[in-house]
């Protein structure tokens, strides 16, 4: 019996807990994480792309942080079912002329390419489409001027760059004419379809890269110039083989005419007004090719114009850069081919940022918006090309993308860099004040700061200037000291509560060290004085004006500066970026570079690679390899010491017991991770395995913000442009069009967008009506053709261009929509109107005969009256004639009677 | 072009522009030593080269951040050794005895199997290497695709080791596959050769036993030559296979060199020649010494 009930107890709860097992267990929300969303990232190296994406596909990599250009590769990654992808839009191929000649000095033959007529020819002989979508296989789009067809310029000065695309636009017939025009004055000859020039065939040096794309393209150029008659002399070149000629050598020596040229922006550049100065004049680069270029006077000054900013409005120098544009055309020293797609891969489960320019690992967010979809923690293996390339350290440390984008991990900027348009938002600090002198052409966009103009910035006396080395003491300004502009920031309140990640504290004493040690590396008497910063600082001496603490805490910090950009936006990120606790190449809590800075005093490291070469040390690394036991050994002299660096002016903010707390946590962090590497990013660098090249970081969870802070940034909105046009458009009336702007299927807000501009592209492509859209509500803008518009317009096929421009994203949307111009309606309208005319004209006469009829009606009517008249008169008179004939009548019978009367009488 | 794309200089005007690179250049030569007159540098460079002082890289650091060459290439060096010292030792091995083995049976179906695949062996280890990630790594998840050790690496030694030796296997195997059956091939063809020796007739008719035969009359006078082969042969490989390395993502030497040859980091390049060129001094020396143990016919002195 016994054993009966407990069967049947073990049954009750076998069958209990398969029931409960099957309930769908209670949702919990996912609590939003302190510091990043998930809990560890895995860094390894993985050099074959081919290799990365299968690895990837088979759910062995969560994302690679490379940028792929194979079309092959591109077309694996669009089909897999497992990844997503992205793109960005940095890099730029075009070719570049020896502009030396007509003859070379050194050898005494032709260059063609010394004719900017002849360089001009070239954009007509290449077909930028063909490029873009054969060899390049999609991932590229045409590019014809040095403006970056993903960057605002392009956006803000489209019609006449369209203007330009349509003009130089592929026409190999033309090329040919020209070219043929212009060697003839030369003097060379065609002779069996090849160009001699004094007996000899004109043999063009090309040489091509081979290393990318750019092998297809050169064979590609080759192929066009023999269609004209050139002799091409293919040059296949690795970077290394190619740069003692191009860029080293001496174009006069001749050996080169063309090369492939390529560039890679990894920022958004917002103002590309440099670019002209930069690309076409001597003063671009000091490399004997440009010294070599000899642009139009007229041009060269412009560019000149553009590139120091020597302007005073917007429009002024909206009208400078179509000058630019048109001029640089003419001089083609370079003809730009085609603007690279850069595709960025990662499975479906992971979400991350990607930089429009710099793609993953540019992306200052990433580490901040890296994510499963819908899940909070996790690890994340990510492969890349290469890793730990060069030492880590904050002051002179490695430059290379692939330590960057981790070590960008472990540290928090005071303001962050928008992925998709390249202005900045605040991260560290609440808001900034941003006061500039009248007449500088700065905007701001975002909505914290604010921006005023003044007449005069003046830097108060006690507002600080630099460092004395030898007085240990800070110097202050000078009096009569001016700025072009002030920044006043205001950081967080909190911010001295944050922790670096060995759990001290951040405090005032982080910024002071920061700022003074900027000028002591610089000054001759200090003992960690480095010659190779001195460029370095002197540029930015020359900028720097004044730093003023109005408030210790929370930190209110006054920034005098004469470094101006056209976004207001960024002269505070430059401002701030100064003397927050982190340097050019990564974070610095001021006992982290203590310790460096000790053991470069002793000479047994350096933190710059020249300063190391110089005294024969090691360069200094946090992270690993000899470095490691120098620093313990420096920190270990720090906490007998109890070192406190510029104690003249720190001794004010640090307390003996406070030093040796912060070096205390520094050693405690240093056994515990075995390196020096101390943050206060959302990850935190856990360790480090040089051989294998393995890093891996790890979530910090006492970060200050929530994982949701960027949420709004895991991919840019773009805006998603569609036109109706209708199908006929009549000349001469009035017409609309109407543009839808969504993201995603919701209406793009009218204050998220920049402008809405339209082309109209006439049948030959020429354009002929330019203006903005009018918005109407969120998500529909509305294009208003007039009548004179439209007049203006040629009968056929034309086709209307929307470009969309938004505030959030750089990359302006273009779409187009065809329709067909009419004229019959003015025809039929023409034609009755004749028809209106003539039958006017009959009515007319119809009316004047009418008139006439009516006039000889009216005459007759009083002829008829007259008549009447005539008639009633002698009607009266007949009447009277009766009345007188009937009394004659009467009279007479009477007479008679009277007669019969007095007869009868007589016989009676 | 760092000066010029550097948004911190646009506002120098081109003048400031190209002072501040002049002075960045003159920067450079001093750094570099290249102030110095030819011959007073070319004196510095044969003590450093002697010394094992071999400077410091232009452009590269070792991985853990030094850039002394001697550490980058030290530190380098004992992947290389720890693979291809594994992998030659092996097939010196298989060669060896699978040279014996097949020698015994010449003309077996074995031994005609063997000759006939021996030309795959020109095909490179890489090229096997390529199917195998592809079919352990890619299909059947059992073998890592490449590398040194697992990601993250395991803390303790012993697992370390383990996950070191899971990441030789791929590399290892299709070396093995690659070089073995040329191995044996020359190897057999070797004691073939020296089995038809008069000498060796004469044991045969006087009865030596075959084993006798083989390890004193074919084995021993082939002995140098085979030394001498698997010797040069091991510090060949210690200079690394830059494809297989590249294939197998294997930090040694043959990376390194590539990477070195590609940015033409010279002082990086010359030590690694110099560092082999040591190697082989050595080994051509210690070779003269194991020839006057192993080879009776070479003795110290007299005339």
């Amino acid at each position: 019996m016994l054993r009966k009930t407990v069967s049947t107890c073990l049954l009750l709860i076998l069958v209990a807990s398969i029931v409960i097992s099957m309930l769908p267990a209670p949702t919990v929300a996912q609590e939003i994480p302190q510091g990043p969303w998930v809990d560890e990232i895995i860094f390894s190296e993985e050099p074959d792309m081919a290799k990365a994406i299968t690895r990837l596909e088979e759910g062995d990599l969560h994302t690679y942080f490379y940028g792929l250009t194979d079309p092959d590769l591109f077309r694996r990654i669009k089909i897999s079912p497992e990844l997503w992808y992205t793109f960005s839009y940095g890099s730029y191929n075009e070719l570049t002329f020896n502009p030396v000649g007509p003859e070379f000095p050194a050898t005494g033959k032709l260059n063609p390419f010394s004719v900017p007529r002849i360089r001009e020819a070239m954009n007509y002989l290449i077909d930028r489409k063909y490029i873009a979508e054969e060899i390049c296989g999609g991932l590229a789009v045409p590019r014809y001027t040095a403006l970056t067809p993903s960057f605002p310029d392009y956006a803000r000065l489209v019609d006449t760059v369209r203007e330009i695309e349509v003009e130089y636009s592929y026409d190999l017939e033309k090329a040919r004419a020209i070219i043929s025009e212009e060697m003839e004055k030369l003097g060379a000859e065609l002779v069996d379809g090849k160009w001699y020039y004094k007996g000899e065939p004109v043999t063009l040096i090309f040489l091509i890269r081979v290393e990318d794309e750019r092998r297809e393209i050169g064979d590609y150029v080759s192929a066009q110039l023999e269609k004209v008659g050139f002799t091409v002399d293919r040059q296949y070149k690795t970077s290394a083989e190619a740069a003692p000629l191009w860029i080293l050598g001496d174009p006069a020596d001749g050996k080169w005419h063309i090369y492939t040229g390529g560039w890679v922006t990894t920022v958004i550049a917002r103002d590309q007004s440099y670019n002209f100065d930069f690309f076409y004049t001597p003063r671009g680069l000091p490399f004997p090719l440009w010294q070599a270029y000899t642009p139009d006077p007229e041009f060269d000054e412009v560019a000149k114009w553009l590139g120091i900013a020597n302007y005073t409005t917007w429009d002024e120098r909206n009208e400078l850069m179509r000058k630019a544009l048109r001029l640089s055309m003419k001089d083609s020293v370079r003809v730009w081919l085609v603007n690279s797609i850069t595709v960025w891969t990662a499975r479906n489960e992971l979400e991350l940022t990607c930089d429009l320019a710099g793609g993953f690992y540019g992306a200052r967010l990433w580490p901040y918006t890296i994510r499963f979809k819908g899940t909070v923690g996790g690890t994340v293996k990510i492969a890349t090309h290469t890793l730990l390339i060069d030492p880590w350290n904050p002051v002179g440390g490695s430059n290379w993308i692939y330590d960057q984008m981790i070590i960008r991990a472990t540290y928090d900027p005071s303001l962050m860099a928008d992925p998709f348009t390249g202005l900045y938002w605040p991260q560290r600090i609440k808001n900034a004040e941003v006061y500039v002198k009248s007449g500088l052409p700065v905007v701001k966009t975002l909505d914290w700061l604010t921006l005023n103009f003044v007449d005069e910035i003046t830097v108060p006396t006690d507002a600080w200037y630099g460092w004395n080395a030898t007085t240990k003491s800070i110097v202050t300004a000078p009096p009569g000291t001016t700025a072009k502009a002030k920044v006043v920031v205001h950081f967080e309140d909190t911010l001295f509560k944050n922790k670096f990640h060995d759990g001290t504290n951040m405090s005032l004493a982080d910024f002071i060290f920061n700022f003074i040690i900027t000028f002591d590396r610089a000054d001759n008497a200090s003992p960690i004085y480095d010659e190779a910063y001195v460029p370095d600082f002197e540029s930015f001496r020359e900028v720097f004006k004044g730093f003023k603490i109005i408030s210790e805490d929370p930190l209110v910090v006054e920034y005098y500066t004469d470094m101006i950009y056209p976004d207001a936006e960024w002269i505070v990120t430059e401002a701030v970026d100064w003397f927050d606790p982190e340097m050019t190449f990564g974070p610095s809590p001021w006992h982290m570079v203590a310790i460096g800075m000790l053991a470069e005093q002793e000479k047994k490291l350096a933190f710059t690679a020249d300063k190391a070469s110089a005294l024969e040390v090691e360069w200094m690394s946090y992270i690993a390899g000899p470095s490691i036991p120098i620093l313990e050994e420096m920190l270990d002299e720090a906490i007998d010491t109890t070192f406190i660096p510029y104690k003249e002016v720190l001794g004010e903010y640090i307390t003996d017991a406070e030093a040796l707390a912060r070096y205390q946590a520094l050693k405690a962090w240093y056994e515990d991770k075995g390196h020096f590497w101390v943050g206060y990013g959302p990850f935190y660098l856990d360790s480090v395995d040089p051989t294998a090249k393995v890093v891996v970081i790890k979530a910090f969870r006492e970060h200050p913000d929530k994982a949701d802070k960027w949420a709004g940034f895991a991919e840019p909105m773009i805006p998603e442009v569609s036109v109706t046009a209708p199908a006929i458009v009549d000349q001469g009336y009035e017409t609309e069009f109407t543009v839808e702007i969504t993201y995603k299927g919701d209406p793009y807000k009218i204050e998220d967008m920049d402008f809405v501009k339209y082309l109209i592209i006439g049948p030959a492509g020429e354009i002929s009506v330019v203006g903005t859209a009018t918005p109407i509500k969120d998500g529909e803008w509305r294009i208003t053709l007039s009548a004179n518009d439209t007049l203006a317009l040629l009968l056929g096929s034309n086709e209307i261009e929307v470009i969309a421009s938004s505030k959030l994203v750089s990359i302006p949307s273009s779409v187009r929509a065809s329709f067909v111009v009419s004229g019959l309606r003015k025809e039929f309208e023409g034609r009755l109107e004749d028809l209106e005319a003539t039958f006017d004209a009959l009515i007319s006469q119809l009316e004047e005969t009418l008139t006439n009829q009516t006039a000889l009606i009216s005459d007759l009517e009083g002829e008829i009256e007259n008549l009447r008249a005539a008639l009633a008169s002698l009607s009266n008179t007949v009447t009277m004639l009766i009345a007188v004939a009937a009394i004659s009548i009467i009279i007479a019978l009477i007479g008679v009677v009277m007669a019969i009367r007095a007869r009868r009488l007589t016989i009676t | 072009m760092e000066v010029r794309n550097n948004p911190a200089y646009s506002h120098l005007t081109s003048g400031e522009m190209e002072e501040l690179i002049d002075k960045l250049y003159e920067q450079e030569v001093k750094r570099l030593g290249l102030d110095k007159p030819f011959l007073y540098r070319s004196f510095i460079y044969l003590k450093n080269a002697l010394t094992l002082e071999l400077g410091r890289a232009q452009y590269l650091t070792s991985d853990s951040g030094s850039r002394n060459v001697r550490n980058i290439i030290l530190e380098r060096l004992p992947a290389t050794v720890l693979l291809f010292t594994t992998a030659n030792l092996i097939i010196f091995v298989i060669g060896l005895f699978g040279g014996l083995f097949l020698s015994r049976r010449y003309g077996s179906k074995l031994d005609k199997v063997i000759v006939t695949l021996s030309p795959l062996s020109s095909i490179p280890g890489w090229f096997y290497g390529i199917f195998l990630i592809l079919i352990f790594a890619s299909w059947f998840h059992l073998l890592p695709y490449g590398g040194f050790v697992d990601a993250p690496p395991p803390k303790d030694s012993l697992n370390y080791a383990l996950s070191v030796m899971k990441h030789m296997i791929l590399p290892v195997i299709s070396w093995l596959i690659s070089y073995s059956l040329i191995e044996i091939y020359v190897r057999r063809t070797f004691f073939l050769m020296f089995s038809n020796e008069d000498y060796v007739e004469m044991a045969k008719a006087k009865g030596v036993p075959p084993r006798m035969i083989e390890r004193r009359y074919i084995l021993r006078p082939t002995l140098p030559p085979i030394i001498t082969s698997f010797a040069l042969t091991l510090i060949s490989s210690w200079m690394g296979a830059i494809i297989t390395e590249r294939v197998f993502n294997w930090p040694g030497i043959g990376s390194l060199f590539y990477m070195a040859a590609s940015i033409f980091d010279s002082p990086v390049i010359i030590g690694e020649v110099v560092i082999y060129a040591y190697l082989l001094g050595l080994t051509v020396f210690v070779l003269d010494v194991i020839y006057a143990l192993i080879d009776p016919r070479i003795r110290v002195g007299g005339a």
